[in-house]
């Protein structure tokens, strides 16, 4: 099965590729994208981020609007291990220093990170003390309907 | 799997297989629940590729014919692979009195032709298709959550919202009559908001029948429509916006 991802893998990094060619050199227009994170399953969420940067390898920062949308579970991805002990409802805490190296790297490249206000408030989320560099810029009151304006906007959607 | 069957399963969701080829995986797949299942996915999960980057008006200038055959080949493929459930269901058919229970309310979602416009259209109504495909019911609970929000927010804005859940595969389970979690807060949703629907699967319904001779009995609130796939699928070509849970 992991064989048979990798191979889907290939082909969405393929199909985003000429897609992305397309779009730049005909329209001189960005393609836009947003990623979907709700789960918290700490190797899905790397695997989430190196898509990512699979993605803007094949097409190229500039040519990319490219959003990650976090809500529930998949606030974890931005949850300091030490806030663990401190809010409700998480069962994993991952933004290790090896994540926040990340998340960093797709930022310098233009990436954005949403977070989900329902969530923080649901589940007693600071965003200064727990969260790894989540400003009030990054907040959305809804993740959901975050996911549902930017596809209204023409934005495409990707759940990993 | 071995790396020779993940070749000829995509082979088969992409229609590049012959026909003999494509009995054959028929009725590999008839044998192997597991293998059909997989080639569910793999199709919902082109699908969904396809969409996403099939529609650029630009691309589809350049690639039309392409484009136009894969949704083609992936068309066929969904229509050999009912072929082969629908054969698969007449084999096992069960007691015609339990198929009756869920046979009264198969829906035509969109009568009045409301799902054609699209995501925002004209009365600024904004529409949201969520796709449940997971079994637990805490992250189905977390789902109602904010769907309800979501209405309620709309509501207190008067900005129109029509929602669809469909639940499929594994995400059945919230429809189940013996497994939901959250029976009562359908009832109570469903009653309250009159844009909001509760869709189940038909696919997935036979496939537990055939698979595990499981008769699924849905709770009252709950709509059929025959392929949760291609109804995703449909909604997101109106326009709908697509959340997957």
């Amino acid at each position: 099965m992991k064989k048979l991802m990798s191979v889907l893998f290939a082909g969405l990094v393929g199909l985003t590729t000429w897609s992305g060619v397309a779009t730049a050199a005909t329209e001189g227009m960005k393609q836009k994208v947003v990623y979907h994170v709700n789960e918290d399953d700490p190797k899905q969420q790397t695997g989430a981020l190196r898509n990512i940067q699979n993605h803007i390898n094949a097409v190229g920062k500039d040519n990319l609007d490219l959003r990650v949308v976090m809500h529930g579970n998949g606030v974890s991805m931005v949850l300091l291990p030490d806030a663990l002990g401190r809010v409700k409802g998480f069962k994993n805490a991952n933004a290790d220093p090896q994540m926040q190296a990340s998340i960093d790297a797709l930022k310098s490249q233009g990436v954005s990170f949403k977070v989900c206000n329902n969530t923080l408030t649901g589940r007693k989320v600071n965003k200064d003390e727990d969260l790894y560099m989540v400003d009030a810029a990054d907040i959305v009151p809804s993740g959901v309907a975050e996911l549902a304006i930017l596809q209204g906007q023409g934005f495409a959607y990707i759940k990993p | 799997m071995k790396s020779s069957d993940e070749f000829e399963l995509n082979a088969f969701v992409d229609g590049e297989l012959s026909a003999d080829q494509q009995a054959e995986m028929l009725e590999a797949m008839r044998a192997d629940p597991e293998l059909a299942r997989q080639a569910c996915e793999l199709g919902q999960l082109k699908a969904q590729i396809r969409l996403a980057y099939g529609t650029p008006p630009q691309v589809r200038r350049r690639g039309a014919d392409k484009v136009r055959e894969s949704w083609r080949a992936i068309a066929a493929s969904f229509t050999l692979l009912s072929v082969g459930m629908v054969s698969g269901w007449l084999l096992h058919a069960g007691n015609p009195d339990d198929r009756a229970a869920n046979a009264g309310r198969f829906v035509v979602l969109d009568a009045d032709g409301r799902g054609r416009a699209p995501a925002v259209a004209a009365d600024e109504e904004t529409r949201i298709v969520f796709h449940l495909t997971n079994a637990d019911q805490t992250v189905a609970g977390e789902l109602l959550d904010e769907v309800e929000g979501m209405l309620n927010a709309y509501a207190a804005d008067g900005h129109p919202l029509r929602v669809e859940v469909v639940s499929h595969s594994e995400g059945l389970d919230l429809l189940r009559e013996s497994l939901s979690g959250h029976k009562e807060r359908i009832h109570q949703l469903a009653v309250r908001f009159p844009n909001l629907a509760f869709v189940a699967c038909k696919n997935t319904i036979d496939r537990l029948r055939v698979e595990r001779g499981i008769e699924v009995k849905l709770i009252p609130d709950a709509e059929v429509i025959d392929s949760g796939v291609s109804h995703v699928v449909k909604r997101q070509k109106e326009g709908w916006s697509y959340i997957r849970v």
